[in-house]
């Protein structure tokens, strides 16, 4: 049995004995009934035929030409530019950013004329088109001859900069600010679980991935014995439901996934004294089930939602941004602000601090540990599943849309202090506006690496963390 | 249903090279996770140490590809120190966090196209492993030939490597086996027990951490040298975060603390993968339906193994968290 020690699972001793007979007798048999029940609801899900359009789409190839020392041709990819796709009447179809074999794959409504552009003042620096083609290509509908068509952009080695710094910044700035409500808002849980149970949620990302792909079953593939619910405005008769429907949902399931992963698992490991880094490990055994299960129901490609791809972005003077995306980050911030005033304003908040701050003492004043844990794997795991949501309508959903999110999570959360909740808001604010300014100077696939070097500067200088509070550590 | 295929690629995937840069992998994070205490989920990071040591050696430095070896493991020996010397005064889960980070890292800039000069890219480097070949084929065993009988068939050069990297398995085995039982490797494991303990008898245990991390990485490296010597090539995406997590699933499967756990384990770990790998792929060769839900299509087949062992290592970390033959009392640390 592990020795209670007072840094988050000193309140066990207590709870220990009285349990010990129940948890003997159905050790895991529930967890498993439970997963299972989870899985099938989704495997069920994910499985009706997808409405998938006509399966035409426009793969926008990015490179810079190159002659070696031969003459011979030897193009590099570029990755990390936005290219744009538009219809007929202007109306944009998706925003990709090339990846790194400077590739970006947009799935088109129908076979139709588009219109493909390209972002200057997303390429690299030195880099720009070259000098006979245009930022843009036209192409036709009848020029379809198979399902995917490629649109090559060329650059040539020229040196001049189309945009100037200052508006180069301000873009960057909007964008970190949307990148950074995302993240806080997925760390708040993360930093809160280990605020008041001492676990490093490695299956945090997975839970993020959960929420868009939960409203992705709903927007897209449908539960068809919801059809029907039909007469509801928004919900259609094949149990397809509106993104407005399903977004929140979808945020619903995902503090549900969270209440049943503290359920069926932690709560129980907790109650048999089941040591921290035991649960640690767990928790990696758990992504990698979960990363597998959403990719073998939901491939490898990303898709985006049904609603609101179609934006025109607005021009405030040297931003630009879509209307969703503004509306998004608005929401975050109001989602936030709620979270926030809740925790310090209502009990069971202070409750929840109080808990994180020092669970023994909390214990001792009477507050209820395992409720208060329960609320915030419940918090955590909606607050999760609505960044995945809004990340999902930001960047489209792909089964690892969390995982890659893990460590700017954990950047953020170690920058405002392991366990503290508004450490957690702030550190993603920082690590997100952060990542997206230093793509100016640092090649944008690695435009994540400043984030662990202020990881391992943050550890070094004030391992506490931003707000966190100062303590002997090791 | 072909049984005797499944048979013999069990066999190959149970003694195959998969389960020997596996065991050494495990070894080397056995001496950091299971002696010391120390979560490195970075352990891929290391192996892209060793095996980018031998690749760009011989990619961009252009001098015999033995030279990667030094070189790979001074690489590994830096990089502990950039994730050790931030984290190992602080609480377990920092340096789990910052090495799972570095590794990730590792893997973009090795991937990028700006570094392809150094790195090779996306595509990685390939055919630098010749002079290793070619010594095979000097000792008599010939690459091209085929050896041995059902169910033990292999080439010839997949001999050599597996001669080889069973031999830097026993020995490297064997070095840790005796390290442990000294007075250096009952420090480590008085660190896993009580830090404060070991403090208070002067000893530093910052110090002996560190070369405990170093130790356990320069294992790791060699690991993904033997690997970049198989394939015969590096590739950045064999170096993911996932690769650390399956080496560890291994050597909990064969029991934490135990060195001769850390080389079972990755044998029965690629024993059960291939095994289920085979015969998944003969039962789905059609989609398997219930009613009109689609169980399983051949192509979900790889994703169901990886969640069979996620859902292992779950089960494991449940009721046997010291793993099958590992003792209990050696996985009671709590990260402090």
């Amino acid at each position: 049995m592990a020795v209670q020690d007072g840094s988050g699972t000193g309140f066990l001793g207590r709870v220990e004995f009285q349990v010990k007979s129940s948890a003997k007798k159905s050790p895991f048999v529930r967890l498993l009934v439970l997963l299972s029940a989870i899985f099938a609801v989704l495997g069920f899900a994910f499985s009706p035929a997808r409405a998938e359009g006509d399966g035409y789409a426009i793969r926008v190839q990015v490179k810079q030409q190159q002659r070696d020392a031969a003459g011979k041709t030897d193009n590099q990819p570029i990755a990390g530019v936005t290219v744009f796709v538009t219809d007929a009447d202007g109306v944009e179809i998706g925003r990709l950013e090339t990846d790194a074999e400077g590739i970006a794959i947009f799935d088109l409504p129908a076979k139709a004329d588009y219109t493909v552009t390209i972002d200057e003042s997303t390429l690299p620096a030195g880099q720009k088109l070259d000098a006979a083609a245009s930022n843009s290509q036209t192409l036709l509908g009848d020029s379809f001859v198979m399902k995917t068509k490629v649109v090559n952009f060329f650059t040539g080695g020229s040196q001049s900069v189309s945009q100037s710094l200052f508006e180069k910044i301000a873009q960057r700035l909007v964008d970190g600010v949307r990148l950074g409500l995302i993240l806080a808002m997925c760390s708040v849980g993360l930093s809160l679980i280990f605020g008041t149970t001492g676990l490093t949620n490695f299956a945090h990302g997975e839970m993020v991935t959960f929420g868009g792909l939960a409203a992705f079953v709903l927007n897209i593939s449908g539960l068809s014995f919801l059809g029907f619910l039909s007469f509801i405005p928004g919900i259609r008769p094949d149990g397809t439901f509106h993104i407005l429907w399903a977004a929140p949902i979808g945020i619903i399931a995902g503090g549900g996934f969270g209440w049943a992963l503290n359920y069926a698992i932690f709560g129980r490991l907790r109650k048999r004294g089941i040591g921290l880094v035991t649960q640690m490990v767990l928790t990696v055994g758990l992504s990698i089930l979960l990363r597998n299960f959403f990719l073998s129901r939901f491939e490898g490609r990303t898709r985006p939602y049904a609603e609101f791809t179609l934006q025109r972005a607005m021009e405030f003077g040297p931003i630009s941004i879509t209307a969703r995306d503004l509306i998004v980050s608005i929401l975050s911030l109001l989602i936030l602000i709620s979270v926030a005033m809740a925790l310090r304003f209502t009990r069971l908040g202070k409750a929840t601090r109080a808990v994180s701050d020092n669970p023994d003492l909390a214990s001792a004043t009477g507050i209820d540990s395992e409720k208060v844990i329960r609320l915030v794997w419940i918090l955590g795991g909606a607050l999760a599943a609505a960044g995945g949501i809004f990340r999902g309508l930001d960047e489209q959903v792909s089964f690892d849309m969390g995982g890659r999110l893990l460590f700017l999570l954990f950047a953020s959360i170690t920058l405002g202090g392991l366990g503290s909740a508004f450490g957690a808001l702030m550190g993603g604010f920082v690590v997100g506006i952060m990542v997206e300014v230093a793509s100016l100077v640092v090649p944008t696939e690695l435009k994540a690496t400043p984030a662990l070097l202020v990881l391992i500067l943050v550890l070094l200088l004030r391992p506490q963390g931003i707000l966190g509070r100062a303590q002997r550590v090791g | 249903m072909d049984w005797s295929l499944i048979i013999e690629n069990s066999i190959k995937g149970f003694i195959g090279i998969n389960a020997v840069y596996f065991a050494i992998a495990a070894i080397g994070l056995n001496v950091q996770f299971g002696f010391t205490g120390l979560l490195n989920f970075g352990q891929a990071g290391f192996m892209a140490c060793g095996a980018y040591g031998l690749g760009m050696t011989a990619h961009y430095f252009g001098i015999s590809m033995w030279w990667g070896i030094p070189i790979g493991i001074a690489f590994s020996v830096v990089l502990g120190f950039l994730m050790g010397i931030p984290t190992l005064r602080l609480r377990a889960d920092y340096l789990a966090i910052v090495t799972i980070a570095s590794a990730e890292i590792i893997r973009l800039v090795v991937r990028s196209v700006k570094f392809k000069t150094y790195f090779g890219g996306s595509d990685g480097i390939n055919g630098f492993s010749d002079s290793f070949r070619n010594i095979g084929d000097d000792i008599g065993i010939v690459q091209a030939n085929q050896y041995g009988f059902w169910p033990l068939r292999f080439t010839g050069r997949e001999i050599w490597t597996l001669v080889v990297g069973w031999v830097v398995v026993a020995v490297v085995a064997y070095f840790v086996y005796l390290l442990m039982k000294s007075p250096w490797g009952r420090v480590l494991k008085a660190i896993r027990e009580d830090e404060d303990a070991v403090r208070s008898l002067g000893k530093s245990v910052f110090s002996y951490k560190m070369q405990s991390l170093i130790l356990g990485g320069a294992i790791g490296t060699m690991s993904g040298m033997i690997f970049a010597l198989d394939r015969g090539s590096v590739q950045p995406d064999n170096y993911s975060r996932d690769v650390t997590f399956y080496i560890l699933t291994a050597l909990v499967l064969g029991g934490v603390a135990k060195v001769s756990g850390s080389i079972v384990g990755p044998m029965i770990f690629w024993g059960i993968f291939t095994f289920m790998d085979n015969f998944l792929r003969q039962v789905a060769k059609d989609p398997v339906h219930l009613g009109n839900f689609t169980i399983m299509k051949s192509t979900q087949v790889g994703q169901l193994n990886y969640m069979l062992i996620g859902l292992t290592l779950i089960l494991l970390m449940v009721y046997r968290p010291q793993g099958v033959f590992g003792n209990r009392k050696e996985m009671a640390f709590d990260g402090h």
